[in-house]
């Protein structure tokens, strides 16, 4: 037999490797899933707010702005990780960030935010997820978009990342 | 306290194997040798019980019990919670990786000491990779930082018996293959350095590791069948796909292992065959955890675990495959098969195997591929499998009804057609008494029955000359896999559905069956509330059959919702009711399947389990120490 044809099974292995390298590489998020809820308008509800002792509605938070909506939970570590973004994105001139408080301690909320800082503009508390299923989120950390309209833009499911800070940034750029 | 003990003892486990790699390059060292195996084991028995302890304990100072579990959940889930999430999940595989790592050492002796000790170096560094990957991006032991009353909850469709012991019996499938790819590696490394008989080692393992993924797998798909009401049992998911990639390349090595034994032949292709099977499991687990794409098994989404498990794939396959480049010329003759021989068949449906798996990996990644080009989502389905998996498999039944009957070398015309004529006798004969119960035009329907009954006929009758030949393992695994193939066309070929909206007292006709909805009522379960149905199952007489009532199940702790089918099994078909969403005005959604012969597939699976512990026996005997 040719000696190349031994390589074979190496070079078939080293395409597919490339293939998988790339694609993780790549900041492709699998989950990115084209939300059924994307280009529509947000969904209403009310809830506690964690910051002021009074009821979150959404109808009062959602108007005239770009907003940055943000589930997260103090025991979900990716949250911990992607904070100092969503605090970056708090300093943006015309982005009003928004969290949910997902299936949480809401003491150890406070905590936290005191802990690590609050970009917050105002917190909705979803005790018990019916936000989050209303808003199609698969899991936690997740972050919308929304533009002055009320309409959904732009969905990341997971943790923020450098890459991803730079690609929502420009796109917040687009939208304003 | 606990945290800290998990994590000394995953860092303990660390220590044992890489002085296990260390020491194994020294034959004088025997020794520590073998305190590094022992110390491997007991440790890694500690972790795994260590988790176990907490999550039965419902200790929440982990956050891996605390994101997993829960105070009302019961026993068998408290401990099959452990690896029904990522991180426990890679405690169970290192652990049984262990294992292995285990009798590998026990078969040491002095006349393979070379070989073996080269084998337990590879295995010690795939240890070392997994417990490194489990420390590093996936330590159960992780501490909580505020202290909690109570745990996340188990996902519910999780909470089933099939499903509690589906995973360990799948990794000592997955990880089994380790072997094979360790003596492989080793086989080659060494060259022609030694005499001993590698492949005689390689196959009890080989046949271990594929009876208990076959069965693993099985598991999977009757869990699918009754907990996700879809009324099917395989969905060609890319997780299923994922462990039948292995499934086959495990098949077509088992079977080239016979070829090396009998005839010293296709010595490259097993060591090939071995490393690919292992890189394939490997592969399924890195498609898994990297959340790379999103499938009903997909864990929790982490890049760090992607690409370390990626990372330690290309080590372990570039390492290995280029070695094979390298060396394995010295394993390769030119000898020539004649195709009516058994190593002919034997050879024909490895092609077969391979080509299958490469259409259902091509199936599986392309849509990955795709979108790394286009940026567009696609998804590749059913249909795709079907009309690419179906025709290469119907040929590769054909060849394996008869490969058994078959002589090695080769086999003389007249022989052929006097050993294979009274299975043809006995096919056509069962055939066709089984084709005037179920009348049926379809094609592939006929075409499955037929094969099915080829392979069970020939199967039985060399189990009743009981001449040359005679394994009774490979009878019995095939007379499985004729009774499987049975299954498969039945329910798939003859599968009748219907979607109706009905209200209490209303009445569903399907295939001469009449089933009346009784009433709905609430029942409350241990952690779950469920609406409940009751269906009454009258035959064409009137007569009644049996009550169903599936369920439709609210967990409150996780928010969600599950729906249990409720199914009647005899052994021509499977009567099988899903409760939908509805109210009690406007009637409520259900939907029943009539899935002839679907038992046979289990009772299949079962069968080549047996069939395939029985042959492992045999070859354990073979390398007895």
């Amino acid at each position: 037999m040719r000696n190349y044809l031994f390589k074979i099974p190496f070079i078939f292995f080293a395409i597919i490797l490339l293939i998988f390298f790339y694609l993780l590489i790549i900041e492709r998020n699998p989950s990115e899933i084209p939300s059924a809820l994307l280009n529509k308008k947000i969904q209403k509800f009310e809830s506690h707010s964690l910051l002021y002792d009074k009821k979150f509605v959404s109808d009062e938070e959602f108007a005239d702005e770009v907003i940055l909506v943000n589930f997260f939970a103090t025991w979900c570590k990716p949250c911990r990780d992607e904070h100092v973004f969503i605090k970056k994105f708090s300093n943006v001139d015309g982005l009003k960030v928004i969290g949910i408080n997902y299936k949480d301690n809401s003491k150890k909320a406070i905590k936290w935010l005191k802990k690590l800082g609050n970009p917050y503009s105002n917190i909705a508390i979803d005790a018990k997820g019916k936000i989050a299923i209303d808003w199609g989120v698969y899991g936690i950390p997740e972050t919308f978009i929304i533009n002055s309209e009320g309409i959904i833009k732009y969905r990341h499911v997971g943790p923020i990342t450098k890459k991803t800070y730079k690609r929502i940034s420009l796109l917040i750029e687009e939208i304003k | 306290m606990i945290s800290s003990l998990g994590t000394l003892s995953l860092g303990l486990s660390l220590f044992f194997s890489i002085s296990q790699f260390l020491f194994v390059r020294k034959t004088n060292k025997l020794k520590f040798i073998s305190i590094s195996v022992n110390g491997l084991l007991i440790i890694s028995l500690t972790s795994f019980f260590l988790l176990m302890y907490a999550h039965i304990t419902s200790d929440f100072s982990l956050i891996n019990v605390f994101q997993n579990s829960h105070t009302t959940k019961p026993l068998i889930y408290k401990i099959s919670g452990v690896w029904g999430n990522h991180e426990g999940s890679m405690l169970l595989w290192i652990l049984v990786l262990t294992i292995f790592n285990y009798f590998i050492y026990k078969l040491y002796n002095t006349k393979n000491s070379t070989f073996i000790l080269k084998t337990l170096e590879i295995q010690s560094f795939i240890t070392t990779g997994f417990i490194l990957f489990t420390i590093l991006t996936s330590n159960p032991f992780k501490k909580m930082i505020s202290t909690v009353e109570n745990g996340l909850g188990f996902n519910p469709i999780l909470q089933d018996p099939a499903l509690a012991i589906h995973p360990p019996l799948l990794y000592i499938g997955y990880v089994g293959f380790s072997a094979a790819f360790s003596m492989s590696v080793a086989t080659l490394s060494l060259s022609k350095n030694i005499n001993t008989d590698w492949h005689n080692y390689m196959k009890p393992f080989v046949m271990a590791a594929w009876t208990f993924l076959s069965i693993g797998i099985a598991l999977g798909s009757l869990w699918a069948y009754y907990e996700l009401g879809w009324g099917g049992w395989w969905f060609w998911d890319p997780v299923e796909n994922a462990s039948f990639m292995p499934w086959l390349l495990g098949t077509a090595l088992l079977h080239s292992l016979i070829v090396v034994e009998k005839r010293k032949s296709l010595q490259g292709w097993v060591l090939l065959l071995a490393i690919l099977t292992f890189l394939l499991s490997v592969l399924g687990t890195f498609l898994v955890r990297s959340g790379i794409l999103t499938s009903v098994h997909t864990f929790a989404l982490d890049p760090s675990r992607g690409i370390y498990i990626l990372g330690f794939m290309a080590l372990l396959g570039c390492y290995s495959l280029i070695l094979f480049g390298s060396k394995s010329k010295l394993y390769f003759n030119n000898s020539y098969f004649s195709f009516f021989s058994k190593e002919g068949a034997i050879l024909v449906n490895n092609i077969f195997m391979i080509i299958t798996c490469f259409t259902v990996l091509l199936g599986t990644i392309y849509p990955l591929l795709i979108e790394a080009i286009t940026n567009n989502k696609i998804s590749v389905g059913e249909p795709y499998y079907n009309s690419t998996v179906i025709p290469i498999i119907i040929p590769a039944i054909f060849v394996m009804g008869m490969g058994p009957m078959l002589s090695w070398r080769k086999e003389k015309n007249s022989e052929l057609i006097k050993k294979i004529l009274p299975g043809i006798f006995m096919t056509i004969t069962l055939s066709i008494f089984f084709l005037s119960i179920y009348k049926t035009y379809n094609l592939i329907g006929i075409l499955g029955i037929i094969l099915a009954f080829w392979i069970i006929s020939n199967n039985l009758v060399i189990f009743y000359r009981k001449k040359i030949n005679y394994s009774l393992g490979m009878i019995i695994a095939h007379i499985g896999v004729g009774l499987l193939i049975l299954g498969i066309t039945g329910s798939s070929v003859w599968q009748k559905e219907k979607i109706s909206k009905v209200r209490v007292g209303d009445e569903i006709k399907i295939n001469n069956y009449n089933i009346v909805f009784n009433k709905i009522s609430e029942v409350r379960g241990s952690n779950y509330l469920a609406l409940k149905g009751s269906f009454s199952v009258y035959n064409k007489n009137k007569k009644l059959i049996t009550t169903l009532s599936p369920e439709n199940r609210f967990y409150p702790i996780t928010e969600s919702f599950t729906s249990e089918a409720s199914i009647h099994t005899n052994i021509i078909r499977d009567l099988y009711i899903v409760l939908g969403q509805g109210n009690k005005n406007d009637g409520w959604t259900i939907r029943v399947y009539y899935n002839p012969l679907v038992v046979w597939i289990w009772i299949g699976a079962f069968i080549i389990f047996l069939g395939g512990i029985v042959s492992t026996k045999v070859n354990l005997k073979r390398i007895k120490i």
